[in-house]
């Protein structure tokens, strides 16, 4: 009997083991496929737990942008650089690393202070808790509104900022045009 | 009469919305599950057939229980039996764990967007409202764009880890192609969420319930593009490049044979499946009836709101079908594009009209409100 009521829990459990090891798989497997692919399941996962907590938006967005678009471009750099496994194999323990290792060790005594530090009881009250969304529509709703009203403008100037990027990497990635077919069949003729 | 009172319940069963929500969800999975495992055999039997019919051909008819031919539907269970039973083989250079894993990606996320699909009306069974879809998602178009969006790793994993050029040509081209046609796909069905103002599919049903509600007359060039988007995003002709048969071979699974060839089988065809049932229900009414409102249809069927779901599914049913013959119909009437003209279709041509369309939709939404 109660063990049927704790499935939701145990569901957490599951997805939050499976975020885990994922996301160690990443870093430490061998084939950068195998990263890659591992790099999907966790970004999948932890989609997974958006929607645990009804957050179905953010999940859906999650697996839409990351594991469905930005991943599979990674996959394809991997795939078509055709890396083998060998070449990683070599490296040394860098300064830089050893610094990336320092900081996420200390990110790690914060968060982990933080999680130790007491939880307030239950939820919180005020405009964004659970009954209060679901009175003003569902989530998707509340955020929709809160995203073109209160921050309308925050929002329109991340789009154009993208679209700043998308631009310049276009304008960097593009290669310069041959001046005239006429001259390239000059140069051609002549060889 | 309740469902605690049937006789049904032991010690550690006791009916209430949690449990009768999880047993629902069981019984609805396994039930959409095992239903769209159906679905395979009859269609390729549907693809052959109705070529054959249309370049009048016999196609296959011979195969049958004695003296029944039944015009041939047992050949698909024949050919199911021995793409069972095949010899596996597998290409010395392939990366073995990606070699099996890629169909899994291929199927998996095929049956996790069918679930998504609002099958009909609400049942009533017991006292317990069950709506007929496996999972309620408030963002259903989404989820199903989301997880759709994954497949595109079956076919990219396919094709590299058959260790096969032609393989790995075929899934550039699918997976380019899926990526490229997601983007007007998903701008196809913007003016349907401007028009309903929902991303929740059972909603969007519930908004078409009078004929000319439907989003095909609200947004016509919405379903033109979500019409050619939906044979590029599941590889079909006319833009079948992903396996060119006379240039790849057979594209991503060139290397595949036997049960694994059959879950690629599987997973086209399910998706497919749910490309047709998402057109049925954003542009046709779902599982409305044409021309009667549910109520009315609750009325004939003498006020049974489980019997009139059974109605209003077989009209989903009805619906999804006929798109499933139109990819078919397609396949056999138009010749494969190139790989340039897909692209530049995609791109230079989907990609401004949907945008012009979700502009347009916007404006006239805004004039029709402000009047």
């Amino acid at each position: 009997m109660d063990a049927l009521y704790a499935i939701p829990q145990l569901m957490f459990y599951l997805l939050a083991g499976l975020v885990a090891i994922s996301s160690l798989m990443v870093v430490t497997s061998r084939n950068p496929v195998t990263s890659a692919i591992f790099l999907v399941l966790d970004l999948f996962f932890v989609a997974a737990l958006y929607a645990k907590l009804d957050a179905h938006f953010t999940a859906a967005i999650q697996v839409l942008v990351y594991a469905g678009a930005i991943v599979v471009l990674f996959v394809f750099v991997i795939m078509l650089l055709n890396l083998k496994p060998d070449a990683l194999r070599g490296i040394r323990f860098s300064v830089g690393e050893a610094v990336v290792l320092l900081v996420t060790l200390i990110g790690f005594v914060i968060i982990g202070a933080e999680l130790a530090s007491p939880v307030p009881e239950g939820l919180p009250a005020g405009p964004l808790s659970v009954a209060a969304i679901e009175e003003a529509g569902g989530n998707t709703h509340v955020l929709a509104m809160r995203m073109f009203t209160s921050f309308l403008w925050p929002f329109e100037i991340a789009s154009i900022l993208i679209l700043l990027a998308i631009v310049a990497c276009v304008m960097v990635a593009r290669k310069e045009k041959p001046e005239s077919g006429k001259h390239n069949l000059k140069a051609g003729a002549g060889r | 009469m309740g469902l605690n009172e049937l006789g049904l319940n032991v010690e550690w069963l006791q009916w209430n919305q949690f449990t009768v929500d999880l047993v629902a969800f069981v019984v609805k999975f396994a039930l959409l599950a095992g239903g769209l495992l159906q679905l395979p055999p009859l269609l390729v039997w549907i693809e052959r057939r109705v070529p054959a019919l249309m370049q009048r051909r016999r196609g296959p008819n011979r195969v049958g229980i004695f003296k029944f031919r039944l015009y041939g539907l047992l050949q698909s269970l024949a050919d199911t039996v021995k793409l069972i039973f095949k010899e596996e083989v597998v290409p010395d250079g392939a990366h073995k764990v990606f070699y099996h894993l890629a169909p899994v990606f291929c199927v998996f996320p095929a049956f996790l967007v069918a679930c998504a699909i609002p099958y009909g009306p609400d049942l009533n069974l017991f006292g317990y409202v069950i709506p007929l879809s496996v999972v309620r998602v408030d963002v259903g178009f989404l989820f199903i764009f989301a997880i759709a969006s994954l497949a595109v790793y079956g076919v990219t994993l396919a094709g590299w880890a058959s260790n096969n050029k032609y393989s790995l040509l075929g899934s550039l081209r699918a997976s380019a192609q899926m990526i490229s046609y997601e983007i007007p796909l998903g701008m196809s069905l913007i003016p349907i969420v401007l028009i309903y103002g929902t991303l929740d599919l059972g909603d969007i049903v519930k908004a078409q319930s009078t004929f000319f509600q439907w989003g095909v007359f609200s947004a016509p060039f919405s379903f033109l593009l979500f019409l050619v988007c939906m044979f590029a995003e599941t590889n079909r002709a006319p833009f079948d490049l992903a396996e060119g048969e006379s240039e790849l071979v057979a594209g991503f699974h060139t290397e595949y044979n036997s049960a694994k060839f059959a879950a690629f089988f599987l997973g086209e065809y399910v998706s497919m499946f749910v490309l047709s049932c998402l057109a049925a229900t954003v542009f046709f009414g779902g599982w409305q009836v044409p021309f009667v409102k549910y109520d009315t249809v609750v009325a004939l069927m003498g006020g049974s709101v489980n019997l009139a779901a059974i109605v209003c599914h077989i009209m989903l049913v009805l619906k999804a079908t006929f798109f499933m013959w139109v990819y078919i119909w397609v396949r056999w009437t138009l010749p494969r594009f190139r790989y340039d003209q897909l692209m530049s279709l995609g791109w230079k041509f989907m990609l401004p009209i949907g945008l012009a369309n979700i502009v347009g939709t916007a404006v006239v939404l805004a004039v029709l409100r402000f009047r």
